[in-house]
């Protein structure tokens, strides 16, 4: 199904190539997972195969590539759409309808098939993902798991017989990760070919029948799957201290004030100092608000809430005191350079801080006068929680921390927050991946706006 | 705010006579209506047509909350263009009805040659504020009676490029996205510390707000266009939803040219 010799890429003014001499075969029918860190070109290679490199990314192209008999490198983006269908990370981005039905039309109709193609495409294929029901209803309010349903079934409606996946997952909470899976396997029985580039790609094994590792633009084939999460991790190394720095008593929370549903009800929280906590459940459990009653972001409805010796703050009573970091670093870098980013919150504070250690910290010194936003995700990431730990906060509030990173990275953020809880920092954070859980010294589950476990991790 | 009151124009998903109606005769009366407008010039015939179109916006069962936020919004617009105008209106002939500053005493009256209200300058006023709140109230209708889409769809059928009916969808689509990453860099911005105190703190703030927000939008945009590539959009598409012209959408269409004729002939006295 798909033949690829010698193909070497590289990316318009780049040094090195992003690609480099593949070669590789995929047959009909077969499930192929594409592994390794962040920039090692898994995402180059899909771009190949759908096109959008060369006719979208200039570049240098060489090599043969043949997709179910096309070569994308003379072949339309949109005419190999009708072979290839792509599914990217960010489900968001992918849904340009209002309607769920006329999204998933959306696809065909730019093909310009005939009306009633599109029709029976289009209602078969909601019926074969499971959006029948939901056909008339708005794109906007879905969950993350069923935007990615969405794009997925505008792709399907298209007909092609080769699926490219690219981080696929990386955005969606336990449960839009196993409606993915349910998905992938359905469209394997069918005959499809399927491709995935994923960072967390365990439960995806048992479907696949290749594992392809890229390095540095290089292939690596017949690797056997490491699980890269069973190195030990740094245990605590200090004697705990009882004094509680977050205590919450009975909090409930409703968005909407005039007897809407409860997002929180009845939440009984106590974190000790230097403690380290992951904070589960799903999408829409809670779990974010919580973090953001910690902050002051929001103000609980019931209840008593004490954070590091403020009752029931608002966001300026405990400046300084309570960092907080969101999902996206973009929305948290507004400076001109990384140093300015750096020193940013401790001016407002009017506190002193040694920006050279945090510069250190973040290896970014070299680019101190870069803008922050023309580093790399990691970076970014990286940048956007020194810039939070220069305020020298008691207490540090990460919501989903591991978004968009790759294990590298993923280690180096867990370093430094267990490192801040060895210092007597508390620290929590939300997370729903399995293996994040690992690093805390406590997991508190989240259920429905309820506290529905809270264990020591192992 | 009052503000707050009226920011949810949106969709509302109901069945009345103008969901019934075809987005294009919506379009269609919406240009004829806003001809009416500015045709009519008497206070009257204004007010009735405000009347009207009140009426419809009633029609269209919005909440009492709602109700009274937009009759407090325009009460404020209405008084203060009417007040406005009475004072600073400028054209001959004018009748000053109270005179606040003779043109003769001291400094201040010589400058401004007087301050006074004049009573054309207040039936200006009205007839400007009843423009205006007709205006508003329409569209309003038009909106809350319309699925954003279909609005788009219409405007298609029209004659407007699809390339730019995409663009209207895909800004439709991704503005409440927008609105959202807006207000969390703001909790962000608060969160590093940042107070925002008078005209000076917003200023500040806004320059915090614009590049971050610019900057992600540009690579929101980058995925968006990446997605729609692989969906194999050209500009060139069919188009499953259709429109229907129904007897109603004649008949409005019929009443409202006659109407727009009659008021034509009325002013113009032809």
């Amino acid at each position: 199904m798909i033949e690829i010799r010698g193909l070497t890429y590289s990316y318009p003014e780049a040094d090195n190539p992003a690609l480099e001499n593949i070669s590789l075969d995929i047959r009909e029918g077969e499930l192929v997972l594409l592994i390794g860190p962040t920039g090692s070109g898994k995402s180059t290679f899909l771009y190949c195969l759908n096109g959008l490199i060369p006719h979208i990314f200039a570049g240098d192209i060489r090599g043969e590539i043949r997709v179910n008999g096309f070569s994308p490198k003379e072949t339309s983006v949109a005419d190999m759409a009708k072979n290839v269908g792509t599914v990217f990370q960010n489900p968001e981005s992918q849904i340009f309808m209002l309607r769920i039905e006329d999204d998933v039309a959306f696809g065909c109709e730019n093909l310009m098939m005939p009306r009633e193609d599109v029709i029976a495409r289009r209602d078969t294929a909601m019926m074969d993902m499971g959006l029948v029901d939901v056909r008339h209803e708005s794109t906007q309010t879905l969950s993350g798991g069923m935007k990615q349903r969405l794009a997925i079934s505008s792709i399907y409606a298209m007909g092609p017989k080769v699926f490219l996946f690219d981080e696929p997952t990386a955005d969606l909470d336990v449960k839009g990760r196993s409606e993915f899976i349910e998905i992938v396997s359905k469209l394997k029985r069918r005959g499809h070919t399927i491709l995935v580039a994923e960072h967390r790609y365990e439960d995806l094994l048992p479907f696949a029948n290749k594992i392809i590792a890229f390095d540095k633009g290089q292939i690596f084939r017949g690797v056997k799957a490491v699980n890269p999460f069973n190195q030990e991790m740094k245990q605590k190394t200090c004697d705990m201290d009882t004094t509680l720095e977050v205590e919450l008593k009975d909090v409930t929370f409703s968005y909407d004030k005039k007897g809407g549903r409860k997002v929180l009800e009845g939440i009984n929280i106590a974190v000790k100092k230097g403690e380290l906590v992951a904070v589960c459940g799903d999408n829409g459990s809670g779990k974010t608000t919580l973090l953001k009653i910690m902050a002051g972001v929001l103000r609980s409805d019931n209840g008593s809430v004490r954070v590091s010796g403020c009752d029931n703050p608002r966001i300026e009573d405990v400046v300084g005191k309570v960092g907080f970091l969101f999902q996206n670093p973009d929305e948290q870098l507004f400076n001109d350079s990384v140093e300015e980013e750096l020193m940013f919150g401790p001016r407002q504070l009017e506190k002193n801080i040694d920006v050279e250690q945090y510069l250190g910290k973040t290896n970014l010194a070299e680019a101190r006068k870069r803008h922050p936003q023309s580093l790399s995700r990691g970076q970014r990431q990286l940048l956007a929680v020194f810039s939070v730990l220069a305020m020298e906060p008691q207490v540090v509030l990460l919501d989903e921390p591991t978004t968009g990173l790759d294990d590298e990275s993923w280690h180096n953020l867990f370093g430094i927050l267990r490192e801040l809880s060895n210092s007597g920092k508390t620290v929590l954070f939300t997370t729903h991946h399995e293996k994040a859980k690992k690093y805390a010294d406590r997991l508190i589950t989240i259920d429905r706006g309820r506290v529905a476990g809270s264990e020591i991790s192992r | 705010m009052t503000g707050a009151g009226l920011q949810a124009v949106k969709y509302l998903d109901k069945i009345t006579v103008f969901h019934r109606l075809d987005p294009r005769t919506k379009i269609l009366l919406s240009i004829g209506y806003a001809c009416m407008i500015v045709i009519l010039d008497s206070p009257l015939n204004l007010f009735l047509l405000f009347l009207a179109t009140f009426a419809c916006f009633l029609a269209m069962g919005p909440s009492v909350s709602y109700i009274k936020a937009a009759l407090k919004i325009m009460a404020i617009a209405f008084l203060a263009t009417m007040i406005s105008q009475g004072f600073f209106y400028y054209f001959e002939p004018r009748t000053p009805l109270l005179v606040l500053l003779n043109k003769d005493s001291g400094p201040i009256g010589r400058f401004t040659g007087g301050i006074s209200l004049y009573k054309e300058g207040l039936t200006y006023g009205m007839i400007q504020s009843m423009r205006l709140f007709s205006a508003t109230l329409i569209s309003m209708v038009v909106v809350m009676s319309t699925y954003p889409s279909d609005l788009v769809l219409g405007l298609k059928k029209l004659g407007i490029p699809e390339k730019i009916g995409f663009m209207l969808t895909v800004s439709i689509r991704f503005l409440p996205v927008l609105t959202e990453e807006a207000k969390r860099i703001m909790i962000a911005q608060r969160l590093r510390g940042l107070r925002l105190k008078g005209m000076r703190g917003n200023f500040k703030g806004f320059r915090y707000l614009i590049i971050p927000l610019i900057i992600d939008s540009l690579r929101q945009a980058r995925r968006i266009a990446l997605a729609a590539e692989v969906r194999g959009y050209t500009g060139k598409r069919t188009e499953v939803r259709e429109l229907k012209f129904t007897r109603l959408d004649c008949a409005l269409l019929l009443a409202a040219i006659v109407i727009l004729g009659a008021a034509i002939k009325y002013r113009f006295s032809l």
